[in-house]
C-alpha cells in the first residue's frame, strides 16, 4: 500500500510542483510584500517546472493512486498544453496593464492562476468520477475568481457572478448524472463503468439521462451551445489575460476530460476484427450523434453571432464557441483519427488564439480600447502587430499557408473518413462564415484610416518578442506540421485502451 | 533544368517572394527602388517564362504520365512515417509542366510583368502594394505549375489574401465591398475544394517502391489513375454518386473563380474597383484560373463525371456568353462593360471544353491565352482614360479620335481582337472552340454564335460612342497616350497580333497535350453521355 | 389504495430515496430558473447538489454495496461550502459595486 503510494506520489510530480509553487506564491508575497511582480516570477518558475516533469513522463502508462488519476500520454500531452499556455498567460500578464495596475494584489493572481493550472492538470489526468468533479470545480472556483479580478470594475464583477451561477448550476446538474451513472454501474472510475456497462444491460433511458445531464458539465467547461451563455459576458468582463486562459486552457482541459470519459467508459472492448484506432461504442448507445448536433449548433451560433460583435474580446469569445464546435466534430468521431485531430487542433489553436488575445492586449494597453472601431488605420500605426494579427486571424479562420489550416485539413480528414460528410460540409460552410468577421477587423485595420489621433503606436522589444514567439509557429506549423502530428499520434494513446 | 542547384519551376514561382522580402526591406523614402524592384523580378519571370516556352519539348503529352511532364521537380515535403491510425502521410513538393500549363505560366509572368508597369502612378503605402502583388503573382505561378493538390491548393489559397488587400485598400469608392465579396466567394468555393481534395486523398493510395507500404497521396497524377482508387473507398468506381458530388464541389470551387454563371455576381465589383493593374491581373489570370482547374484536375481525375456533366457545361457556356455579352450591352461604365465581356469570352473557353474534342480543347486553353492579353489591353486602356478624365461613363465622351489619335490606334487593335476579327488572335481561338463545340452540342453551338453577334455590337457601338461623333469640349485637352503606358500595351498587342497571323506558335505547345486529355477523357470511363 | 401507499412509504427503499432527490432537484432546478434574487438562485444551486447527494448515498446503501457513493457524498459537501463561499463572496462584490443582487438588473455586458 504505501510503496504503491510513494510510487504513485513519485509519478504526481508536475502536480506536486504546482501545489508547492502555489504555496510559495503565497508565502512570497506575504514576505516580500506587496507592488512586486516577484509573485509572477516564482509562479512562472512552478510552471516552467511542472511543464518539465510533465515532459519527462511522456511515453509513461499507468493509472496512480488506485485508479483516481492516469498518467498516459494522452494526459501529458494536455498537461503540456495547459502548461505552456499558462507560461504565457504569466508572460502576458507581466505586460498587461490590467495586471500591472493592480500588482498589490499579484500574489493572489498568481497563486489562483497556479491553482487554475493544477486543476487543469488533474482533469488531463482524471479518470475517476470523484477525481472529474473535483478537478473541474477546482478549475472553476478558481476561474470564477480571477474573472472578477479587478474588483474595481463593475463589469468584471458582473462577469464573475454569471460565470459562477452558470457554472454551479451546470456542475450541479453533471453531479446528477454522475450519481445516476454510479447507481446504475456501481462503479466510479472510468474503467469500472467500462466494465459494468459491457457484463450487464442497463436501463437505456436512464443511461441517456444521465449522460445527457454529465455532457451539460462538459458543454459548460468547453462553452458548448446551448450552455455557453456564460462565455461572451465572462470573456468580455474578465482581464484579457484571463480570458485569453479560459479560452485556451479551460477548453483544453474540459476536450481532454470529455473525451478521455466517452472514449473510456463507452468504448467496446470485445468489438473484434476491427483495426487499430477505430472504436465502437457500446451497446449501440449513439452519443455521438447528440455531440454531433452540438457540435453543429456550437459552430453555427458562434459564427453567426460573431459578425454582429463591436467589441473584439467579446468577437474572439464567440469565435472561441465557434472553435469549440469545431473541435467537437473530431469528438463526434473519436476515433484516433479523430483524437488526433482534436490533438493537432489543440495545438494550433493554442498558439494563434493567444496570439490573437495578446494582440488585442497590447493595443488595448495603448489605446484603452476593445471596440473594433478603435482598430480603425492600425495598419498605419502598428504595422508589425497588424500584420501579426491579420496572420493569427487568417490562421483562425483555417486559410494556408498557417497552421490554423493544418487543424482543419485533419478535422475534416477525420470526418470525411469516418464519413460523416454532411457534418464536414457543415463545418467548410462554417468556416467561410467565420473570415467575413476576422476580415471586418482586418478591413479596420487597414482599409480604413485612422479616425482621431494617428500617432504610430510602439511596443517595447519584449513585447514584440512574445508577439513573434506565437507568430512563427503559426506559419512554421502551417507548412511543416510533422512534428505536431508526429506529437499528437503519439498522443492518443489513453491507459487501458489498446 | 536547374539554375544554381534549384529548379526552374521553383525559381520563377519563389522569385516573387524574394522580391517581396526586398521591397519589404528597402526604406520607405526609396521610391525608385520600390518601384524598380518589382519591374526587375517579374522582368526575369517572363525571361524564364520564354525559356521554358522555347525549351518546352512540343511532342510530350503529360497531363496523366510523369515521363511526359517537363521540368519536373518532385521532392517531398512532409513524410510522417508510423502513423498507425492514418497510414504514411507524403506530401511532395511536385511541380512541372505540360502544354496545358507553359501557356499559362507565361501568361502570368506577361501579366504580372505588364501590372507592374501599370502600376507605376501609386502613390499610397507603395510599399505594402508591391509586396501584395508579389505575393500574388508567386500564388498565381505556384497554381500553374503544382502537381501536388496539397500545393496546389496552398498556392490557390495564398492568392487570397494580397487580392482582398490590393481591391480593398488600392481600389475605387466602393472597395471594401468588393474586396469582403471576391474573398467570400472564393473562400467558399475553395472549402468544397477542400473537401473534395480530402475525400480524394482517402480514396488513392499508391504503393511505396522501397518499402511496398501503401501510401495515400495528394499526387495528381496518382489520382488520374483509376487503378490507384482503394476499392470500396468513398471515390473509387465509376459513376458513383460520390463520385459526382465530389466532381460538383470540386466544379464550384472552379466555377466560383472563372466566373461561370449563377456564381459570376463578385466579378462586375471587383473589377470595377481594383486599381488597373489589378483587374489585368484578375482577368488576365486568376479567372483562367477556374478552368485550368477544371481541366488540369476534375476532367482527368473524373473523367465518368466530366462526360455526365457535360451537358450541363454546355449549357452553362451558353448562357455565359450569352447573358454576359447582354449585361455588357447595358453598361454605360467602360470598365464594367469589359468585366461582363470577361464573362462573355470565359464562356467561350467553357465552350471549347465541353466540346470533349481536341479542336475545342485547343480552342478553350488558346482563348484563355488570348482572353489573358486581350482583356489585359482592354483594362490598361480603361485605365489611361481614367487617369485623365477621371470617369468612365461612355457617353460623356465622344470624338477622342481626334485629341488621342494614338490611344485610338491602340484602343480599335484591342476591341477588335475582343470581337474576334480576323488576323487577330482571339477569332482565331473563338473558331477553334465553335468549330469543336459544334461537332457535339450542335444547338448550342449555333444558339452562342449569337454571343459574337452581340460582342460585335456592344463593342463597336462603345468605340463609336467614345471615339467618333462631335468632340466633347469637356475633354478637348486630354493628353495622348504616354510612353509608360504604351510600354505596357504595346507588347501585348503584337502578342494578339502575332498570334493572328501566326497561331502556331502556340498551337503547337498544345495539341500533344489536349490531345491527350481528349483521350483520357474519353477513355478514362465508358458512361453514357446525358441524353 | 391509500393503505397500500401508506404500506409503500413505511418500508422505505431505494426508490423514496431516488423520488426524493428527483423532487430536490427538480425544485433546484425552478428555483435557478425562476428566482431573480442571486442568493435565492445560490440556494437553488444547493438543492441540486444535495439532491445529487441523495442519490450517492442511496445508491451506496441500496445499490452497489460499495462505500464510494457516500464518500463522493461527503467531498460534494465540502465542495457545496467553497462553491457557496466564493459565490457569496462575489455577490457582496457585486452588491457594493450595482447596489443590487437582482441578476437582471446586470446587464453592462451585452451585445
Amino acid at each position: 500500500m504505501v510503496e504503491q503510494l510513494l510510487q504513485s506520489l513519485s509519478r504526481f510530480l508536475p502536480e506536486t510542483t504546482l501545489t508547492v509553487a502555489l504555496c510559495s506564491t503565497v508565502v512570497v508575497s506575504l514576505f516580500l510584500g506587496r507592488k512586486s511582480q516577484a509573485t509572477l516570477f516564482v509562479a512562472l518558475a512552478g510552471l516552467v517546472l511542472a511543464t518539465w516533469f510533465s515532459f519527462d513522463q511522456m511515453g509513461v502508462s499507468e493509472t496512480i493512486f488506485s485508479g483516481m488519476v492516469a498518467v498516459d500520454p494522452f494526459s501529458v500531452f494536455f498537461k503540456l498544453l495547459v502548461g505552456l499556455s499558462a507560461i504565457l498567460i504569466l508572460l502576458f500578464s507581466l505586460y498587461s496593464s490590467e495586471v500591472q495596475s493592480t500588482l498589490h494584489r499579484a500574489g493572489e493572481y498568481s497563486a489562483l492562476i497556479l491553482a487554475m493550472a493544477l486543476g487543469m492538470f488533474l482533469m488531463a489526468g482524471a479518470s475517476n468520477l470523484l477525481m472529474m468533479v473535483l478537478a473541474i470545480e477546482l478549475t472553476s472556483l478558481s476561474s470564477y475568481i480571477l474573472a472578477g479580478y479587478t474588483r474595481e470594475a463593475s463589469d468584471s464583477s458582473e462577469a464573475s457572478l454569471k460565470y459562477i451561477i452558470y457554472g454551479a448550476v451546470s456542475t450541479g446538474v453533471m453531479l446528477y448524472g454522475i450519481s445516476i451513472l454510479y447507481g446504475l454501474t456501481g462503479a466510479t472510475d472510468f474503467y469500472g463503468i467500462n466494465r459494468a456497462l459491457t457484463e450487464e444491460s442497463v436501463n437505456s433511458v436512464a443511461l441517456l439521462v444521465s449522460i445527457i445531464m454529465i455532457l451539460v458539465g462538459f458543454g459548460y467547461k468547453i462553452s458548448a451551445v446551448p450552455f455557453h451563455f456564460w462565455t461572451p459576458d465572462v470573456y468580455e468582463g474578465a482581464p484579457i489575460t484571463i480570458t485569453a486562459f479560459l479560452s485556451v486552457a479551460s477548453k483544453a482541459a474540459g476536450f481532454a476530460l470529455m473525451m478521455r470519459f466517452f472514449k473510456v467508459s463507452f468504448i467496446d472492448a470485445n468489438a473484434v476484427g476491427l483495426p487499430t484506432g477505430v472504436w465502437t461504442s457500446l451497446q449501440g448507445f449513439e452519443w455521438n450523434k447528440i455531440v454531433a448536433i452540438l457540435s453543429v449548433l456550437t459552430m453555427t451560433l458562434g459564427n453567426l453571432v460573431a459578425v454582429w460583435q463591436n467589441n473584439l474580446k467579446r468577437l474572439l469569445a464567440y469565435s472561441s464557441i465557434a472553435h469549440a464546435g469545431y473541435m467537437l466534430m473530431g469528438v463526434v468521431v473519436l476515433s484516433d483519427k479523430g483524437l488526433a485531430a482534436v490533438l493537432i487542433y489543440f495545438m494550433v489553436y493554442l498558439f494563434m488564439n493567444l496570439g490573437a488575445f495578446y494582440v488585442v492586449m497590447l493595443v488595448a494597453n495603448k489605446t484603452g480600447s476593445e471596440d473594433i472601431d478603435s482598430y480603425k488605420g492600425l495598419g498605419h500605426r502598428s504595422p508589425l502587430v497588424s500584420v501579426a494579427m491579420v496572420i493569427f486571424f487568417i490562421s483562425l479562420a483555417g486559410l494556408p499557408p498557417t497552421a490554423g489550416f493544418i487543424g482543419k485539413l485533419f478535422l475534416f480528414a477525420a470526418l470525411l473518413d469516418a464519413t460523416w460528410i454532411w457534418l464536414a460540409v457543415v463545418g467548410a460552410l462554417n468556416s467561410v462564415v467565420s473570415l467575413y468577421y476576422y476580415v471586418r477587423v482586418v478591413r479596420n485595420m487597414f482599409l480604413r484610416d485612422p479616425e482621431g489621433n494617428a500617432e504610430p503606436i510602439l511596443f517595447s522589444t519584449p513585447q514584440l518578442a512574445i508577439v513573434m514567439l506565437l507568430l512563427l509557429p503559426t506559419l512554421f506549423f502551417g507548412l511543416f506540421y510533422s512534428p505536431m502530428v508526429e506529437l499528437a499520434n503519439a498522443s492518443v494513446m489513453m491507459f487501458g485502451i489498446r | 533544368m536547374e539554375l544554381l542547384g534549384i529548379g526552374i519551376l521553383t525559381w520563377i514561382t519563389f522569385l516573387p517572394i524574394i522580391g517581396m522580402v526586398a521591397v519589404l526591406i528597402v526604406p520607405k523614402e526609396n521610391q525608385g527602388a520600390v518601384k524598380w524592384l518589382p519591374l526587375v523580378i517579374t522582368g526575369v519571370q517572363v525571361v524564364l517564362a520564354v525559356i521554358i516556352f522555347f525549351n518546352f519539348n512540343r511532342g510530350m503529352a503529360g497531363i496523366n504520365t510523369l515521363e511526359g511532364m517537363q521540368f519536373v521537380e518532385k521532392g517531398t515535403w512532409i513524410d510522417i512515417k508510423g502513423v498507425p491510425w492514418f497510414g504514411r502521410i507524403v506530401v511532395e513538393y511536385f511541380m512541372g509542366v505540360d502544354g496545358l500549363s507553359v501557356s499559362m505560366v507565361l501568361l502570368t509572368a506577361l501579366i504580372s510583368f505588364i501590372a507592374v508597369i501599370a502600376s507605376w502612378n501609386i502613390e499610397k503605402s507603395l510599399k505594402g502594394y508591391m509586396a501584395m502583388l508579389l505575393l500574388l503573382d508567386t500564388g498565381m505561378m505556384g497554381v500553374f505549375v503544382a502537381l501536388d493538390f496539397f500545393l496546389f491548393y496552398v498556392f490557390w489559397e495564398v492568392m487570397l489574401l494580397p487580392m482582398y488587400f490590393l481591391i480593398g485598400v488600392w481600389g475605387g469608392p466602393r472597395r471594401e465591398y468588393a474586396a469582403i465579396k471576391f474573398f467570400l466567394y472564393t473562400l467558399l468555393g475553395s472549402v468544397l475544394m477542400l473537401l473534395a481534395m480530402i475525400a480524394l486523398y482517402f480514396s488513392v493510395t499508391v504503393l511505396d517502391p522501397s518499402t511496398g507500404e501503401k501510401i495515400y497521396t495528394f499526387n495528381m497524377l496518382a489520382m488520374m489513375d483509376p487503378a490507384n482508387f482503394e476499392p470500396g473507398s468513398l471515390l473509387a468506381g465509376v459513376g458513383t454518386q460520390w463520385r459526382y458530388i465530389a466532381y460538383v464541389a470540386l466544379f464550384i470551387g472552379f466555377a466560383i473563380k472563372v466566373p461561370i454563371f449563377p456564381f459570376h455576381t463578385w466579378l462586375p465589383d471587383a473589377h470595377v474597383e481594383a486599381p488597373t493593374a489589378i483587374s489585368v491581373i484578375l482577368a488576365g489570370v486568376l479567372l483562367k484560373m477556374g478552368t485550368y482547374g477544371i481541366l488540369r484536375i476534375s476532367y482527368p481525375i473524373f473523367p465518368d463525371a466530366a462526360n455526365y456533366f457535360v451537358v450541363p457545361l454546355a449549357i452553362l457556356a451558353l448562357i455565359n456568353i450569352v447573358y454576359g455579352a447582354l449585361c455588357a450591352m447595358a453598361q454605360t461604365d467602360l470598365k464594367k462593360l469589359i468585366a461582363y465581356s470577361s464573362v462573355s469570352h470565359m464562356g467561350v473557353v467553357l465552350l471549347g471544353m465541353a466540346a470533349m474534342n481536341t479542336q475545342g480543347m485547343v480552342g478553350a486553353v488558346f482563348q484563355m491565352f488570348n482572353h489573358g492579353t486581350i482583356t489585359a489591353m482592354l483594362f490598361l486602356i480603361v485605365g489611361v482614360i481614367y487617369d485623365r478624365a477621371h470617369t468612365r461613363d461612355i457617353d460623356s465622351f465622344g470624338g477622342l479620335a481626334i485629341t488621342m489619335p494614338k490611344y485610338t490606334g491602340i484602343m480599335t487593335v484591342a476591341f477588335f481582337a475582343a470581337l474576334g476579327l480576323p488576323g487577330l488572335s482571339g477569332f482565331i481561338s473563338e473558331a477553334f472552340s465553335f468549330l469543336g463545340a459544334f461537332q457535339t452540342h450542335r444547338v448550342i453551338t449555333i444558339l452562342s454564335t449569337a454571343g459574337i453577334v452581340l460582342t460585335a455590337a456592344y463593342m463597336l457601338w462603345a468605340l463609336q460612342r467614345m471615339f467618333l461623333g462631335q468632340p466633347n469640349e469637356k475633354w478637348a485637352g486630354l493628353p495622348d497616350i504616354n510612353g509608360r503606358e504604351l510600354s505596357a500595351l504595346v507588347p501585348l498587342a503584337i502578342i494578339v497580333i502575332v498570334l493572328g497571323v501566326y497561331p502556331g506558335l502556340m498551337i503547337d505547345v498544345l495539341t500533344s497535350s489536349l490531345n491527350h486529355l481528349v483521350e483520357v477523357v474519353k477513355t478514362g470511363a465508358p458512361v453514357a453521355l446525358v441524353p | 389504495m391509500a393503505q397500500e401507499f401508506i404500506q409503500w412509504l413505511s418500508h422505505p427503499g431505494l426508490n423514496h430515496f431516488l423520488i426524493i432527490s428527483g423532487i430536490l432537484f427538480s425544485f433546484g432546478i425552478f428555483a435557478v430558473l425562476t428566482r431573480r434574487n442571486a442568493i435565492l438562485v445560490l440556494m437553488g444551486i444547493e438543492l441540486i447538489l444535495n439532491a445529487a447527494n441523495i442519490n450517492f448515498i442511496a445508491f451506496s446503501r441500496y445499490g452497489t454495496g460499495t462505500l464510494d457513493g457516500q464518500v463522493i457524498a461527503i467531498f460534494v459537501i465540502i465542495l457545496a461550502a467553497a462553491e457557496a463561499a466564493i459565490a457569496l463572496a462575489i455577490v457582496l462584490n457585486i452588491y457594493q459595486n450595482f447596489n443590487t443582487v437582482n441578476v437582471d438588473e446586470l446587464n453592462q455586458l451585452r451585445d
